[in-house]
Parts: structure tokens; C-alpha cells; sequence
């Protein structure tokens, strides 16, 4: 490997470390004992005044503008990748979108096996799993399907009045949301709602129907939930805090 | 222009409201940050890949990229930070995969012993060196120096990133840098940088039809 050659001899050394100091590679030793040495020689300090200028230059080229086919293509491209999404949504879209296939795609696979032929027969004593809200206390009647009419009605009752209160807060501060979220959610409740009312029909032709009772109370928590996120999601937009909206947009996807 | 933007630097508000049109999937959004940011992204591409094609294709890549990971986009850097990352990434895993393929660099090194002028005081005392006489001495650079040059001093990339790409020793590439500027010093001092053998706009001068960038 050669050495830079210098006008003068023994300041190939000194010729190094002006590039290092170009690059703030340079330790304070040695940039001392270079400040020493441009004191004293007029070759070095044209060198290190050249390549500062040329630093400087090269950091200042103008870009370069692609050609139109670029952007041609390009948007063809993405218009592609755009028509491929399910629909239109917010920030975090993918993350909503998952959000909401999940939702469709569970809420309609219970409706589906309730609607089944083969569908089990009743046990009254999961029935109520997972349906009724937590501190309930339901008093035993001694009669087990008449125990979990009254799980059924007080669990309903619960979320009703929930849903109710979320639906009111999430009404009032709606306009905070892009349109394209809350059509979406409106659609996604819409879906719920479905599944509520068909649960409510299959029950009210077979009460003991252990699948549409699971039903019924997956949508209503699943309404509970997503009106939850929402009225969370109306909060941190009011806060216009970006971070927090995508926070729970993530959340929503894992529920 | 070739600087980066400071990683310090948060997003704008424009910045910002930009990125939630695109996410939006406005197509409209895209061709602005296209008009903003397109031609910096492609002499990116440009200046490490060295070619006219594959920076059109990486480009659009980029752009791609970019669309499909909006949603990690947190406004804590400045959208051109984020997106000249994002293309630097892609075009050092570009080169880098191309290079494994050819194995290794293959230029000649010059012996520069004889290249550097007598040096008696900086090359101007009147005016600061003329971008257009530095594009035309980096198009006659050996293409090895060239790279080294245009990537580390154009591009600000760091000689690990630049041996990482290139599938060489970082005093490699910090070696190929010295002797780039050594020699473009020596072509920039009075000598004719239209001359010679090399195209004089070969390596810098806008690739193809293109233009020199408007900004």
C-alpha cells in the first residue's frame, strides 16, 4: 500500500491525521501535536484547507431527479398494494383491519355453530361461563335451569346497562375519530349486534341451547371490549396522543 | 442536497399530517412524499449502488417499504431521517448481496505516488472548490474510490457500513477514502477534469435522461 506524498518530506504522518480530523477520528495527543505541525508548515495546512473545502462541497452535491417512468411505476404499484387492502381505515390500519377481521371472523363462527345442526346438547353448568360479570352473586333457586335463566338474565342485565353507557360516551365524542374509523367501527358493532340479536332469537327457541347462550355473551363482551377501546381511543385523540391511540389499536388487534 | 437530516430532529407537523394521509392509503399523499423525498431516496440509491437501473428499482422499493411500515413510524425523528435510513438499509443490503456474489472488489489500486501535486497553498485562494469540477473529478475516480468517496464523504455513511456493504475490512475502506480524496485533490488542482480517458459525468452526473435535482 503506498503513503500519500507530502511537499515535504515527513508529513506523510501528519497527512493521515488531517484526515482523521476531517472525520473526527483524531485523539487529543494527536491533535495537538497536528496543530503543532500546521503551525509550522504551509503544505499541511493547504492540504487540510483543501480537503475541508472538499468535505464541505461533497456534503452539498444537489440530488439527482429520477425519471417520470419512475413514479410511474411506482404508483402503479401502490395503488396495487392499496386496492389490496380490505378497506380504507386509520392509522395503525393493518392493526385495525386485523382488529376487525378478528372480530367478524369469531363472531360469525359462533353464530355458524350455533346455527349448526350438530350442535351439543345443553350443560347447564358451563352455561353461564364466562358470562357473568364478576362480583355477581346469584342466589341458588335449587333448580339448575332455573339457576341459569337467572345467570343469563342478570349477566345480560349487566352488560345492557354497560353497553348503554359506553354507547353514550362513544356518541359524544365520535366527531373526535376519522370518518373512516368510526364507519368501521359502526360496522364491526354492526356485526355484533347481528350476533346478539340471533343469539337472542336462538335462545328465546331453545333456551337450553349451550352454543347461542356462549354466543350471546362472547358478542356482548366483545361489544363491551371494543366500546371500551374506543371510548380509550376518543381519550389519548383528545390528548392528540399518536402513540397511545397506536397503543391501543394494538391491543385491539390481540383481543 | 446531499445532507442528512439530524436524528434529533422530530417530525414536523406537515411531516405528520403527511404520514396520516398516507396511511389513510391517499394515493395523492404518496406522490407528495414522492415529490419530496423521491429524488434525495434516488441519488441515494444512485451514489451507493453506482447504477442508474438499480436505483430506479430500489427506489420504488423503498417507497414500497416505506408504505408497508408507516405504522412504525412514531414522528421521533424527522420523516426524511426516517425514510434516508430506511433507504441506506435497503441499498447497503442491496450492494451487499451483489457483492457477495462477485466475491470481491476487483479494482486495480493505483500507485498514487505520483499523483499529488505540488502543494504550495490551497487550490483557490478566491473562491470555494465548484461542485460541478468535484462531480467531474469523483467521475474519474477509480470506481473502488469512487464508492468509498461517494458513500462515506457524499452520503455520510460510516466505514463499517461501508465494509459491511462491500464485503471489505473497515482500514479498507477507510483507506480507499484516503486515496479517493488524495487523488480527486490532485485532480482538482488546475489539471483539465474534462480530459483524459474517463467520460467526464460518468459516475455523478445525473444517470440516464435524468436532471441535476432542482433542490
Amino acid at each position: 500500500m503506498t503513503r500519500e506524498t507530502s511537499a515535504e518530506a515527513g508529513c506523510g504522518r501528519f497527512a493521515a491525521l488531517i484526515h482523521d480530523r476531517l472525520d473526527g477520528a483524531i485523539g487529543a495527543g494527536a491533535g495537538a501535536d497536528l496543530e503543532a505541525h500546521l503551525a509550522s508548515c504551509a503544505a499541511c495546512r493547504a492540504l487540510a484547507a483543501d480537503l475541508e473545502d472538499m468535505r464541505r462541497t461533497a456534503a452539498s452535491l444537489p440530488d439527482f431527479t429520477p425519471r417520470a417512468e419512475v413514479w410511474a411505476r411506482l404508483s402503479e404499484r401502490l395503488a396495487g398494494e392499496l386496492a389490496a387492502r380490505p378497506r380504507p381505515f386509520w392509522t395503525g390500519t393493518r392493526v385495525a383491519l386485523a382488529m376487525a377481521a378478528t372480530l367478524v371472523v369469531a363472531v360469525t363462527a359462533s353464530v355458524w355453530l350455533m346455527r349448526g345442526p350438530s350442535a351439543p346438547a345443553p350443560a347447564p353448568q358451563a352455561a353461564a361461563q364466562g358470562g357473568t360479570p364478576a362480583g355477581t352473586v346469584i342466589q341458588s333457586t335449587g333448580d339448575p335451569v332455573q339457576d341459569v335463566d337467572e345467570h343469563l338474565r342478570i349477566a345480560d342485565e349487566h352488560y345492557t346497562a354497560a353497553i348503554a353507557g359506553l354507547e353514550q360516551v362513544v356518541k359524544s365524542g365520535q366527531s373526535e375519530l376519522d370518518p373512516a374509523l368510526t364507519a368501521t367501527l359502526q360496522k364491526n358493532l354492526g356485526v355484533i349486534d347481528q350476533a346478539i340479536t340471533e343469539s337472542r332469537e336462538a335462545i328465546k327457541a331453545q333456551p337450553n341451547n349451550q352454543l347461542a347462550q356462549t354466543s350471546l355473551f362472547e358478542a356482548l363482551r366483545q361489544k363491551v371490549a371494543l366500546l371500551e377501546d374506543t371510548v380509550a381511543l376518543i381519550n389519548v385523540m383528545r390528548k392528540g396522543d399518536q402513540a397511545g391511540a397506536a397503543k391501543i389499536l394494538g391491543g385491539l388487534s390481540k383481543s | 442536497m446531499a445532507i442528512i437530516p439530524s436524528e434529533r430532529t422530530e417530525a414536523t407537523r406537515p411531516d405528520r399530517d403527511l404520514v396520516q394521509r398516507c396511511r389513510r392509503g391517499d394515493l395523492g399523499a404518496f406522490e407528495d412524499m414522492y415529490k419530496r423525498f423521491g429524488g434525495r431516496l434516488y441519488t441515494v440509491a444512485y451514489r451507493i449502488t453506482g447504477s442508474a437501473a438499480d436505483a430506479e428499482d430500489l427506489v420504488q422499493d423503498i417507497f414500497l417499504q416505506a408504505y408497508r411500515r408507516l405504522d412504525t413510524f412514531r414522528g421521533e425523528a424527522a420523516l426524511g431521517t426516517w425514510l434516508h435510513r430506511l433507504a441506506v438499509n435497503a441499498c447497503l443490503d442491496f450492494v451487499r448481496s451483489k457483492q457477495g456474489r462477485r466475491q470481491r472488489m476487483t479494482d486495480p489500486v493505483e500507485d498514487l505516488d505520483a499523483l499529488e501535486a505540488p502543494a504550495t497553498g490551497p487550490w483557490r485562494a478566491e473562491a470555494a472548490l465548484d461542485r460541478l469540477d468535484l462531480e467531474r473529478a469523483i467521475a474519474q475516480l477509480p470506481p473502488s474510490y469512487r464508492r468509498a468517496f461517494l458513500m462515506h464523504d457524499v452520503e455520510g455513511l460510516e466505514h463499517h457500513e461501508i465494509g459491511e456493504a462491500l464485503g471489505i475490512a473497515e482500514g479498507t475502506s477507510k483507506s480507499l477514502l484516503f486515496k479517493a480524496r488524495t487523488r480527486l485533490r490532485s485532480l482538482l488542482r488546475g489539471r483539465d477534469l474534462t480530459g483524459g480517458s474517463q467520460p467526464a459525468r460518468g459516475a455523478l452526473a445525473a444517470p440516464g435522461s435524468g436532471r441535476l435535482g432542482e433542490r
